[in-house]
């Protein structure tokens, strides 16, 4: 599965979600198909799924807002080990992402 | 009419008389979301290029400059009344300015005073998370967020002026700085 627009480009292989680009969508309405894609994968009953955003340069805050809505949503399935994978190459990964380890304190969050 | 300050009072009179001025406006190419990201991209671009002699100084500053320059834009475009969008850009003192100034209706008045009301009384990280949970159940629209990520993750200092305008309008003017790194010898 893949949505994309020339800006970003967001894709599933296997249990892994990759995310690509800029993310600068104009609000939740926006971002929903994304929304739907991948809490449709979260709930496909796999033991661990992987949010790789290694390639993610930047995102506004109603793309910060969709990764909080999913990793609520992940949290919410008490089986379901969510790993994410960031990058320092990006400021907002350092910035940004450690709040997600604070909704979801499970969460694997590996930033290299 | 005196206007209404919220945040750091001292900044929002800071004088930016030697800013860059860039002025957005309806007309034939009609100002849409776009205009948000690609006039970020634009000062992102120019006010970083002091930095460049140092790669992580320069991806910081860009970054940093792009990520308050898009939220200040997006909400003033996504929540402006008719009328021009005015944008006032410096870097001073080792900190990136910007300040913003558009025309609101009274609805977008409100809930920002209610965001900022809270904001005197809550830390802006915890004030994030919980504008994240309440959105997860809701289906909010996420309003506010960009704010709260500038306060809580970037550390901006902000500023927010209102005055009255006419019938249902309010002159909005929101400053901002962040801090640029330090190594430059700007």
């Amino acid at each position: 599965m893949e949505i994309s627009d020339e800006n970003f480009r967001v894709w599933t292989e296997n249990t892994e979600v990759y995310f690509d680009g800029i993310f600068r969508l104009a609000g939740p309405d926006a971002y929903a198909p994304i929304h739907s894609m991948i809490v449709g994968l979260l709930h496909e009953g796999h033991k661990q799924v992987t949010f790789n955003l290694t390639g993610l340069e930047f995102l506004n805050s109603s793309g910060i807002n969709l990764l909080a809505k999913l990793t609520i949503e992940a949290r919410k399935m008490g089986e379901l080990q969510l790993i994410v994978k960031g990058t320092n190459q990006y400021p907002w990964q350092a910035k940004s992402l450690p709040n997600l380890k604070k909704l979801h304190p499970l969460l694997d969050l590996r930033l290299a | 009419m005196t206007p209404t300050l919220y945040g750091i009072e001292a900044l929002a009179s800071e004088n930016l008389d030697a800013s860059t001025r860039l002025t957005l406006r309806d007309g034939p190419l009609q100002l849409g979301w776009k205009h948000s990201g690609m006039t970020s991209d634009f000062l992102a671009e120019v006010m970083s290029l002091p930095y460049s002699r140092s790669t992580r100084d320069y991806t910081q500053a860009h970054h940093d400059i792009g990520y308050l320059s898009n939220e200040l834009i997006e909400n003033a475009v996504k929540f402006r009344q008719p009328g021009e969008i005015l944008i006032e850009v410096g870097i001073s003192g080792g900190c990136f300015f910007m300040r913003i100034t558009n025309s609101i209706d009274s609805a977008s008045l409100s809930r920002l005073q209610q965001l900022l009301h809270r904001l005197r009384s809550k830390e802006p990280g915890e004030l994030l998370l919980e504008r994240i949970e309440s959105n997860a159940i809701s289906e909010g629209s996420g309003s506010g967020l960009g704010l709260l990520t500038l306060l809580s993750d970037y550390d901006a200092k902000m500023a927010w002026a209102f005055e009255e305008a006419d019938d249902d309008h309010f002159k909005l003017t929101t400053t901002a700085l962040v801090a640029l790194p330090p190594s430059s010898k700007l």
